[in-house]
């Protein structure tokens, strides 16, 4: 290290010492040549289409070759009168919290019990195993399991207890959140434990010889010490959240072929209908959506820090 | 040694210390054991004939049915959806990382006052959600249609804006991750191989490359996992069958079941769909685990 930045130090200003005005070592040289390939297209194909995105939503539009009529606000203000559309947004936030209550409850007794049980590598990577498998499959699979005449609703009957159509309008967005909680929480699972490993053992001898409980070592060491990495799940969690889209798909494809019921549409399905389902597309309600999607998760982004934001514990 | 701590609390220790953490172990190990089964439970099930899997779900195949693949394979339209996939991701995984790491290269090691910002700016596309740019993108999918066609080649194909899009849009996490990851590495190494007369690009591909090739393969495999599973992009660019990728393909097979009842079928094109990924992550699990974990933990 010492003898690196020595060699560094010593010798950069004699390298090259004609050309330039400022002595760069090359790798500065190169830094624009090297950024500008994704800087270009991340700004060009992402961030300005989002732009585009606002700039259309002022609009209706059928399209490319179609004509642009000017709308304002209005189709913000259609949205707002859309029942289709308040269904979806309500259905997104309900999975939001009540899918992030189940996630992290999850989590929290899985960071309590997994710090000193047998096998506990093992758990968490198979316990990430569905984050890596498609929902589309998982539905496909799942969904076997669970229609009116499947495998499930077997083992009820001889139970004694009648089926359930849980893939049917009513129950079927219990078992997206079902669906997701469960490919989900590995992922969170993984990302806090990497939290856990780095708290010092000897906190929780001490916390052992004072007579803690395994519940009151989490509550009173591991919880404030990943508090910050909590935080970031969180804000994670919501994005992620909001751009449920192919769970529900896989889940309601099954049994009704066609557009998926309003008691199981999340915003993104919601906006993939209005997109390509038939009839004139409306781009300019489409764009609305995305834009509404994005503010409410900038709010959100700001109320989950804002909550997460105290009782950070900074180890000295 | 042994100082056992005095009983007290009697109910706060059978919660806390019992209950608790065994309750939750015993539900952890139901959770392992039902991901697994359920991943060998796809493998068989799609070695069984239809009827089979409806009648006999958790019995062993009578005898193995290897038509299931075949019949995915052809009717369900899955030899073209398969190399689209595997076209799709091994050239976007491969550009994202081609692309992203000289920019997380250049971030990580630069000290001009510009390269905070362009992070943030880049760390910013990852609260964006897709939603935003669904419309865009559709717009931009029929123009540049309408455009090549008319203007420029003479023919297009949507399969290239997909592929451009899915690497954009996966831009912004593999430089936010990789330019935390090139940060942690030592300098002292590159500065030795400039000292040597390497230019920028000799000492990125010959030096920097190489000992950085744990949280670039990383990032690969993740963008790997990333590509293959994609499907509301794939649904929205490019609906045709031949077009395709795996998950719209097994999507479409799936909405067909009603009629064709090829529920061996279904299976075989599920186990297409995940195996490969599963086998992926036999191989490089630990480093998935760590490397989706690892940019954002710290």
């Amino acid at each position: 290290m010492a003898y690196g930045s020595l060699v560094a130090e010593t010798a950069l200003p004699s390298r090259d010492p004609y050309r330039g005005k400022v002595l760069r070592p090359a790798r500065e040289r190169a830094f624009w040549p090297f950024l500008l390939p994704a800087l270009a297209l991340y700004t060009l194909l992402f961030v300005l289409p989002s732009f585009y995105g606002v700039w259309v939503s002022l609009y209706r539009w059928a399209g490319p070759g179609a004509e642009m009529e000017w709308r304002g606000l209005r189709n913000y203000q259609a949205l707002l009168r859309s029942d289709a559309f308040l269904q979806s947004f309500a259905n997104t936030f309900l999975l939001a919290v009540a899918g992030g209550a189940l996630v992290f409850g999850i989590t929290f007794l899985s960071m309590m019990a997994l710090r000193h049980l047998k096998g506990r590598a093992f758990i968490r990577s198979v316990v990430f195993l569905p984050m890596i498998i498609s929902a589309i499959a998982v539905g496909a699979a799942v969904g076997f399991l669970l229609n009116p005449g499947g495998v499930v609703n077997q083992i009820l009957g001889w139970a004694g207890i009648d089926g359930l159509p849980w893939l049917g309008p009513d129950l079927v967005f219990r078992c997206v959140i079902g669906g997701l909680v469960w490919s989900s929480t590995g992922f969170y699972i993984a990302l806090m434990m990497s939290a856990v490993d780095g708290i010092p053992p000897h906190l929780y001898e001490d916390a052992v010889l004072g007579g803690a409980t395994k519940w009151e070592q989490f509550r009173h060491i591991t919880l404030p010490l990943t508090w910050d990495v909590f935080a970031v799940a969180a804000v994670l969690w919501v994005v992620n959240s909001l751009k449920v889209f192919e769970i529900v798909i896989a889940f309601t494809t099954g049994g009704t072929p066609g557009a998926p019921p309003l008691q199981a549409r999340t915003v993104a399905v919601q906006q993939y209908t209005v997109i390509t389902g038939g009839g004139v597309p409306e781009l300019g309600s489409g764009a609305a959506m995305g834009v509404v999607v994005t503010l409410i998760t900038i709010v959100l982004i700001v109320l989950v820090r804002r909550i997460t934001r105290r009782e950070s514990v900074e180890l000295s | 040694m042994t100082t056992v701590p005095p009983v007290r609390r009697p109910l706060a220790r059978l919660v806390g210390d019992l209950l608790l953490p065994r309750l939750t172990a015993v539900a952890l190990w139901a959770w392992v054991a039902f991901n697994l089964a359920l991943v060998a439970w796809v493998g068989l099930q799609s070695l069984k004939s239809s009827g089979e899997v409806w009648l006999h779900p958790f019995a062993l195949p009578a005898s193995p049915a290897w038509e299931n693949y075949d019949s995915a394979w052809q009717a369900g339209q899955f030899s073209a959806a398969a190399l689209n996939s595997v076209v799709l991701t091994a050239l976007g995984s491969f550009l994202i990382v081609a692309i992203a790491a000289p920019a997380a290269y250049a971030l990580s090691r630069s000290s001009r006052r510009i390269a905070g910002p362009i992070t943030g700016f880049f760390a910013m596309g990852l609260s964006i959600p897709l939603q935003t740019m669904a419309i865009p993108i559709v717009v931009a999918k029929l123009s540049v249609y309408t455009f090549m066609e008319d203007w420029v080649t003479g023919w297009w194909d949507n399969r290239i804006t997909l592929l451009v899009f899915e690497v954009v849009l996966s831009l912004p996490f593999a430089v936010f991750v990789l330019t935390g990851y090139f940060r942690s590495l030592p300098k002292e190494v590159e500065e030795a191989a400039e000292l040597d007369g390497a230019g920028p690009l000799t000492s990125f591909v010959r030096v920097i490359a190489p000992l950085a090739r744990p949280g670039l393969t990383t990032v690969l495999v993740l963008n790997v996992i990333g590509l293959w599973n994609s499907t509301l992009l794939v649904l929205i660019i490019t609906p045709l069958p031949e077009e395709r990728t795996l998950p719209a393909a097994l999507l479409n097979l799936y909405s067909t079941m009603q009629y064709s009842s090829d529920w061996g079928g279904l299976f075989a094109g599920i186990v297409i769909l995940i195996y490969p990924m599963v086998i992926l992550y036999i191989w490089l699990g630990r480093r998935v685990v760590e490397g989706m974990t690892a940019g954002i933990g710290k």
